[in-house]
């Protein structure tokens, strides 16, 4: 049975997304179905009745006519593809998976690079040596160097993947199957990372703040490092927010292969699709939108604190993105 | 001879479709499992052949589509029914057919 549903499907992936070849699609596996259980029930083996069923399936040319899809089958409008096949799908997967890691921990390294400094002098002063100083910026340099390391280690890795964007290329039906189902496994793991990620994000302040307060209990020394800890959290919410969405955009890359307008690409409803915008400067620009104005927001929020209010940006940057996609995207 | 060229036959596979949807409306394998049996397995009618045979004469208003609940397989199909205009193109198409076998048969020898 599910040899005759891929065979039907792997026909049907390059027709165009239109009702007429929808209908045909669903009438024909009707009419495959009935006969493979007939054949079943007649006692004939799974071998067999898949054979009958698709040696007497017939020839889509038959059908190019009726479905207006002539001009796909004699003169083939999409430009020519080459097939992706599932086990490359799984190691680009496993290569972007540790490419996300990677980079999730370089930013973690970054962020984090300034706890050296802060730890190290509020323990110079409690301790009254100052080449504590130097140490923690030592450690700064250090942390930001195995960063940058990271990046260009995982960004040449991934590298070898870069004749996917040389060339078309698409997968077969199983493989977007395949796809689909991992898509739909992430989801809920990039939902759980996105949420903790945001939350440590914001609690991250909270430290701070109770331990400002009872510095006068304990030690300034303790209000010190506190900011230290802010960073920790910091990094540990971007780790996970970074990860997850570095991971999900690999699975929707691999997705995205197939035509939308085939039945191949049937997995990416256009509601779900980027926009495409016409003018390559647009493109850039917003595609570093929201990395932009998350930038702002904590920049304004940390430099003045003003968290009551900073909040704003999102609104706005919200009918701002609005905007520029309906004014200039296609 | 031990098979049908689809070449011939393909004029008459509406005759045939529209002869068994006399009797009832039927769905695409009934009516391909039906064109077998009375053929005595000599005709098997691709799926492809049948579909395309469907909506063409659909689009001729020769047949019309509904969608019903089987209730043997307990699943909703697409069944067919004959119109009236479907039921003179069918009578046309038989008496074509007398005309036709009655010339070719003169030619043919042995």
């Amino acid at each position: 049975m599910e040899t005759i549903k891929n065979y039907l499907e792997t026909m049907f992936l390059n027709l165009p997304n239109t009702p007429e070849v929808y209908k045909a699609k669903n009438e024909l596996w009707q009419m495959m179905e009935d006969k493979y259980t007939e054949l079943k029930a007649e006692g004939k083996s799974e071998n067999e009745a898949v054979g009958i069923v698709i040696a007497e399936f017939g020839n889509l040319d038959e059908l190019a006519k009726d479905l207006g899809i002539d001009q796909v089958i004699h003169q083939n409008p999409l430009p020519e593809s080459k097939i992706l096949p599932l086990e490359d799908v799984k190691k680009y997967l496993s290569d972007h998976a540790k490419h996300a890691f990677m980079t999730a921990l370089g930013v973690l390294l970054c962020i984090t690079s300034v706890c050296g400094p802060i730890l190290f002098s509020a323990l110079a002063e409690k301790n009254k040596e100052d080449y504590l100083h130097a140490l923690g910026a030592c450690s700064l340099f250090f942390l930001i160097a195995c960063a940058v390391g990271l990046f260009i280690y995982s960004g040449v890795m991934i590298g070898r993947w870069n004749y996917l964007k040389a060339e078309r290329y698409v997968t077969d039906f199983a493989t977007a199957d395949y796809l689909h189902q991992a898509h739909e496994a992430y989801k809920p793991i990039y939902a759980l990372q996105l949420t903790i990620g945001v939350t440590l994000c914001i609690l991250s302040v909270v430290p701070t703040i109770l331990l400002d307060y009872a510095s006068g209990y304990f030690s300034v020394f303790l209000s010190q490092c506190s900011a230290a800890i802010l960073f920790i959290l910091v990094g540990v919410g971007v780790f996970l927010i970074v990860m997850g969405s570095m991971r999900l955009k690999s699975i929707k890359t691999m997705l995205h292969l197939n035509e939308q307008r085939t039945v191949g690409g049937n997995y990416t409803p256009s509601q779900q699709n980027e926009p495409h915008y016409t003018n390559k400067t647009t493109q850039t620009i917003m595609s570093v939108f929201w990395p932009t104005v998350t930038c702002l927001y904590l920049i304004w929020s940390f430099l003045t604190f003003d968290w009551h209010i900073s909040w704003i940006i999102w609104p706005i940057a919200s009918i701002i993105h609005a905007l520029i996609k309906n004014l200039l995207s296609e | 001879m031990n098979s049908i060229s689809s070449d011939v036959i393909r004029g008459y596979n509406d005759t045939m479709i529209l002869c068994l949807l006399l009797d009832k409306p039927s769905y695409g394998y009934e009516i391909s499992k039906q064109i077998k049996q009375l053929s005595n397995e000599k005709y098997v009618i691709k799926e492809t052949t049948l579909y395309s045979a469907f909506t063409r004469m659909e689009k001729n208003g020769y047949i019309q589509s509904f969608s019903d609940e089987d209730n043997v397989a307990g699943k909703r199909r697409t069944y067919y029914r004959i119109t009236p205009l479907g039921l003179q193109y069918y009578r046309d198409k038989c008496e074509e057919w007398q005309l036709t076998k009655e010339v070719v048969e003169n030619f043919i020898r042995g």
